[in-house]
């Protein structure tokens, strides 16, 4: 484990559904819980974020907020930066690193605000609006590729994206995902990624191909530790401690026509969009097919030879 | 295409002179610097801009890399020889090809002494082509002339029988000004025609009009290369997938999606079953869903029942060809607007050089731009907006 | 082989070796060293100076409160790696951030608790704000720009290395007081005279001014802090404000209330040196400049490449000529050290390595390292981009001028001679070479050389050999 003289960008990504937490929410009353989830939640990954910028003074974060209308950077947020007076009002009070405090009251403000934003309309949104992940992750690419622009001559930076997800993957966004997904392992970004409480596909696909770590967390009691013990450590450190093993990976294809999984399916030869049957034109880019001929489906066939709808 | 709009311009020592020291001036602090700053980038904006929008691409490619190893890829005018410089690019090239063209296949021909040779058959290995390719990384490799006629005959023989949704390509890196063949070329270029196969040549010396003709006849692409720079965007073009031909077939074609399993008893995978060495037993691997073969890498074609195993990522990646990102609109004038910041990276937007999405609005700084469309293919803008439920536009 | 492997070869002077943070507090007393973790900055600094995997190790047991089986924290690290596991452990014991538990059947580690309760202080919160409250003192009329704490802080500190050199600081500065050049003295840096006035400097203190700003400063802390407690001051709340300051916002002001009667002195020192500015003697408010902040991590040598902040100016060219941009006649004296002079402009001089130049400065005791680490810490942006940022001809040849000097090595030595057989030579040859201290031996002369520090147990040996004859 050599000496490491790289920068370390740390984005956390959260999600921050107000339909998730509100579930969220609504299962800690009955259970008569003294603190909000989402507030417990945000306590935790302050003190991770603090954990990682007091591992070197070289180590820098990011934070990236999604909801189901927008994502946001929430720290660092350029105005307040810039502005000392910003840094005055949030006068430190106690014995944290004033860093830390500086930076734990800004994330607190705009958590709160978007909250307050998200609870206004939140009356427009349908059912099933989803978590805008691929949003924030190109937004947080861009931002990776441009800290490592500005890095100052002579060091280099390694970044990596940790996902803090609870609320549930949607289809439509799968090719965003995917893009994202392939745009960090060029650029040699590693993809943690920690679920609350359900599985995500996607994510399972981004650590698999970045290379980062995978984990999903059932109780969120325990969320500070699991992120201590294993997203704390940089994938150098990684490299020398006892990591989980990888999971198995579902990386069968989903049809475009019915969102089944497939294990043969059929695909357009010029979109390569996946149907589960023949059909006789594309539905994506409108090409009809010609009939498969015998090359293509040997003689042991025994499929639906055309079932046309 | 290309080379219709070469004809056009004319031949390059009748354009105007560029006086390419005049972009360059003193800054402040007395150091060199270009007038435009951004020089290079808008030049590979301007690359970007050229990519023809939503059509049709023919994305089951089936490519003939032909090698020229004639005498003249002794030359020393690529560092450390025209050979050793192609075959490294090659390499890069093989693995950005299945990198973006998961489901393609390609095979490699080399034509020395007349002759031409078969390197490597048509596969969606790319291990098989590396090390064929290295085979011929050692002295004295390139002998005599080339034979144009004989490699591309021997490419059609493969090509000509491959199924109609194909897209058959033949991509020949020439470096030799002279080509022995046995009949009138002519008519090869015409049957090449007929086969609907697209040759596209890279000279490495100077122009060849019987490559212009190929490259013409099959409408294919011609460039004569400058330097290794150059040489290198050249190949890297050929990595992003051509369209297809307007009266080209379209089928549907039967694949398996195989899962990353545990089986309960160790056994040999079938991709590994007949190279002498790294056989390995072990009990993890992708099973074909119809025959229930093992194998250790995806994607394949299985040996037993020929069925194209792929994973749906496979697939994705060629999204980013498929549904290509629309191009930015460069914001020239004053006009003020409440977003002062880049809506991907944070900073803060100067006065010139302000893309602005067409779909969503949101501002970009240049080099978001430029990221955005090379490498990420996805707006962050409309992707943060609810309003993004299609995607797939048709 | 005739050299023994064990002698050092340090034949011109000693080198100059600068202690790490860590190193420096294992060298305290133990109830200091406690005394020390009472403050969070004090637990952070040691902290962030912490093996990499030991940090992990503080973290993963800072929210679990029963003590750990060692084989439980060996289950951490991969059986590879087990060589760093026991490096961190043992790191851990020595700083006493770790401690064994009696009373259980195995090995038991538990963290110390007054760190643990400081250290979660400074990441979470609780407890008392580390330098008062500064909201009765309202924002300072008087206050100070980035750029004017940066000129200052660089000015008072060149004017410390400019009594070293013995050259005359630029007109309007203060020079340095008696306490400050004390420390030079005590720490070999200079030696006062006996015919002149004024102290002279040192070989040491040629291999300093070498060295980059942070380490200097570094350097010059540690040497201070062995002095504190002869001057009656308190050596924890020293260190304690010392930490403080390492994390405090660059461009704030804090206020001097509460602080003790040790701090305020301390904090008139670092005044001194350019560390803080402080408007007046008396006035209630300080600023922590570039040089005190992050000041810590200084001495572990993590800064291959210039000081953050720090423009670099120097160019080396591979036909040994180097360019200095700077106007700061320190900065050219320090070349001079080493360079020919050959051409001087305003904020601009040429320079150029040759044999004699090296030479000359490897006599006064300064080694080859450190005049590279002074290129390549002082290089140009410019140069920066390039690997390596020296070229490879001009880093070797000073290297081989270095090696020149070293081509032949003392070492003291007994001679054995006038052996009356070969069998005696023999034995007392052989029982030579297994205990490691023969030097030299030729069989055909019978002679041998045997180390200073072994000849007492070869001559025991020939004693007890020689009555059985």
């Amino acid at each position: 484990m050599a000496e490491d003289t790289f920068r370390r960008l740390l984005v956390v990504v959260c999600d921050l559904s107000p339909i998730w937490w509100g579930k969220q929410a609504a299962n800690a009353s009955e259970n008569s819980d003294k603190m909000q989830p989402i507030n417990a939640f945000l306590n935790n990954v302050l003190v991770f974020c603090n954990a990682h910028l007091m591992m070197k003074h070289t180590n820098e974060l990011a934070i990236v907020c999604a909801t189901s209308s927008k994502s946001q950077f929430i720290y660092p947020c350029p105005e307040d930066v810039s502005d000392a007076n910003g840094e005055e009002s949030y006068g430190n009070m106690d014995g944290k690193y004033e860093h830390f405090a500086t930076m734990n009251n800004v994330v607190v403000d705009k958590v709160k605000n978007i909250i307050e934003e998200e609870s206004a309309d939140d009356v427009n949104l349908p059912e099933n609006s989803a978590t805008l992940l691929a949003g924030a992750l190109s937004m947080t690419l861009c931002y990776i590729r441009q800290a490592e622009r500005n890095c100052p001559v002579g060091q280099s930076m390694k970044a990596r994206i940790l996902v803090l997800k609870g609320s549930q993957d949607v289809s439509t966004q799968y090719m965003a995902t995917m893009n994202c997904i392939f745009a960090a392992q060029k650029n040699n970004v590693t993809i943690d990624s920690c679920l609350l409480m359900s599985d995500s596909g996607f994510l399972q696909q981004a650590s698999d191909i970045t290379g980062g770590v995978y984990f999903k967390i059932t109780k969120m009691e325990s969320l500070l530790q699991y992120l201590l013990w294993m997203f704390l450590p940089d994938p150098n450190t990684r490299e020398s401690l006892v990591m989980p093993g990888a999971v198995q990976i579902d990386y069968r294809a989903a049809c475009f026509c019915h969102r089944t999984l497939v294990d043969i399916g059929f695909v357009c030869s010029v979109c390569l969009s996946i149907y589960c049957q023949l059909l006789p034109r594309c539905h994506t880019c409108q090409t009809r097919f010609k009939l498969p001929s015998a090359a293509m489906t040997r003689p042991k066939k025994k499929k639906k030879e055309k079932t046309a709808d | 295409m290309a080379a219709d709009d070469d004809d056009e311009s004319g031949y390059r020592w009748l354009n105007q002179y560029e006086k390419s020291w005049e972009a360059i001036q003193e800054d402040a602090q007395g150091g060199l610097q270009f007038v435009d700053d951004d020089f290079i980038q808008r030049a590979r904006r301007r690359r970007l801009l050229a990519q023809p929008g939503n059509i049709r691409l023919g994305m089951m490619r089936h490519l003939y890399i032909i090698l020229d190893l004639s005498k003249a890829m002794e030359e020393a005018d690529l560092k450390p020889s025209r050979l050793f410089c192609t075959l490294k690019l090659l390499e890069n090239f093989i693995v950005e090809y299945f990198d973006q063209n998961p489901i393609s296949q390609l095979g490699i021909i080399s034509t020395n002494n007349k002759r031409a040779e078969k390197l490597s058959e048509l596969s969606g290995n790319p291990r098989i082509h590396a090390s064929a390719l290295t085979q011929k990384e050692k002295p004295n490799v390139c002998q005599g002339e080339p034979s144009l006629q004989n490699a591309l005959e021997t490419a059609k023989k493969s090509l000509r029988h491959l199924p109609g949704h194909a897209s058959r390509e033949i991509l020949i890196v020439f470096g030799s000004l002279t080509t022995c063949d046995p009949s009138d070329i002519m008519e090869t270029f015409e049957s090449l025609k007929e086969c609907k196969i697209r040759c596209s040549v890279i000279g490495l010396s100077a122009e060849v009009k019987v490559c212009k003709t190929l490259a013409t006849t099959t409408q294919g692409t011609y460039d004569v290369i400058l330097d290794e720079k150059h040489f290198r965007d050249i190949l890297m073009q050929h990595v992003i997938p051509p369209a297809a031909k307007a009266d080209a077939e379209a089928a549907l074609i039967r694949m398996g999606f195989p899962q990353h399993l545990m089986s309960s008893t160790p056994s040999l995978c079938l991709c590994h079953l007949d190279s002498e060495w790294n056989k390995e037993i072990n009990s993890s691997g992708y099973f074909c869903p119809q025959c229930n073969s093992k194998y250790c890498d995806l994607p394949v074609q299985c040996k037993a029942c020929g069925l194209t195993l792929v994973s749906a990522p496979h697939l994705a990646r060629s999204f980013q060809h498929l549904f290509p990102l629309a191009q930015f609109t460069e914001i020239t004038t004053d006009e003020e607007s409440h977003q002062k910041n880049c809506f991907g990276c944070e900073s803060l937007l100067s006065k010139n050089l302000i893309y602005e999405c067409p779909e969503c609005s949101k501002r970009f700084c240049f080099e978001c731009d430029l990221f955005i469309h090379e490498t990420l293919h996805v707006c962050p803008g409309c992707s943060s907006t609810t309003s993004n439920a299609v995607i797939i536009k048709t | 082989m005739a050299a023994g492997g064990k002698q050092e070869a340090a034949p011109f002077g000693r080198h100059l070796k600068c202690k790490d943070l860590h190193q420096y507090l294992q060298g305290l007393p133990v109830s200091v060293l406690d005394k020390l973790y009472g403050h969070p900055a004090t637990c952070f600094a040691v902290f962030r100076e912490l093996p990499e995997l030991a940090k992990h190790f503080v973290m993963r047991t800072l929210f679990a409160e029963q003590p750990l089986p060692e084989t439980l924290v060996n289950a951490w690290v991969k059986k590879e790696q087990q060589n760093f596991c026991t490096g961190a452990l043992n790191r851990l014991k020595q700083l006493r951030i770790w401690r064994v538990v009696t009373g259980w059947s195995q090995t038991r580690y538990e963290l110390n608790p007054t760190f643990r309760s400081n250290l979660k202080i400074a990441l979470c919160g609780g407890g008392q704000p580390w330098c008062g409250v500064a909201d009765d003192l309202g924002p300072d009329r008087h206050s100070k720009d980035k750029e004017f704490l940066d000129k200052y802080a660089l000015e008072r500190w060149e004017a410390v290395l400019h009594f070293m050199t013995g050259s005359s600081p630029p007109d309007g500065t203060v020079g340095i007081s008696a306490d400050v050049v004390q420390v030079l003295l005590v720490s070999g840096l200079m030696k006062s005279d006996e015919q002149e006035q004024s102290p002279m400097i040192t070989p040491s203190g040629f291999q300093f001014l070498l060295m980059d700003a942070s380490s200097q400063i570094w350097y010059f802390m540690l040497k201070y802090l062995d002095m504190v407690e002869a001057r009656g001051m308190n050596l924890v709340e020293c260190l304690s404000f010392l930490f403080q300051l390492n994390f405090s916002t660059f461009g704030k002001d804090y206020p001097t209330d509460n602080m003790s009667d040790s701090q305020l002195r301390f904090l008139q020192h670092l005044r001194e040196i350019g560390l803080v500015f402080q408007r007046k003697r008396k006035s209630r408010r300080y600023y922590p400049t570039k040089l005190v902040i992050n000041l810590a991590a200084a001495g572990s040598g993590s800064m291959t490449t210039a000081s953050e902040g720090v423009e670099g100016f120097i160019v080396v060219e591979t036909n040994y000529r180097v360019y200095v941009y700077t106007d700061s006649p320190l900065q050219v004296a320090l070349v001079g050290l080493f360079a020919e002079i050959i051409c001087r402009f305003p904020k601009f001089c040429v320079a150029v390595l040759t044999r004699g130049s090296v030479s000359q400065a490897l006599l006064s005791g300064i080694t080859a390292d450190q005049v590279l680490h002074f290129l390549r810490t002082r290089a140009h942006p410019e140069m920066l981009k390039k690997t390596p940022v020296i070229p490879a001809n001009i880093a070797d040849q000073i290297r081989l001028w270095e090696l020149e000097k070293c081509r032949m090595q003392m070492t003291e030595g007994v001679l054995y001679n006038q052996f009356l057989s070969m069998s005696d030579f023999e034995t007392l040859r052989k029982y030579a070479e297994d205990l490691g201290v023969l030097i030299w031996a030729n069989s055909n002369k019978r002679v041998m050389i045997v180390s200073k520090s072994g000849h007492d147990d070869v001559k025991k040996f020939w004693k007890r050999q020689k009555p059985r004859e």
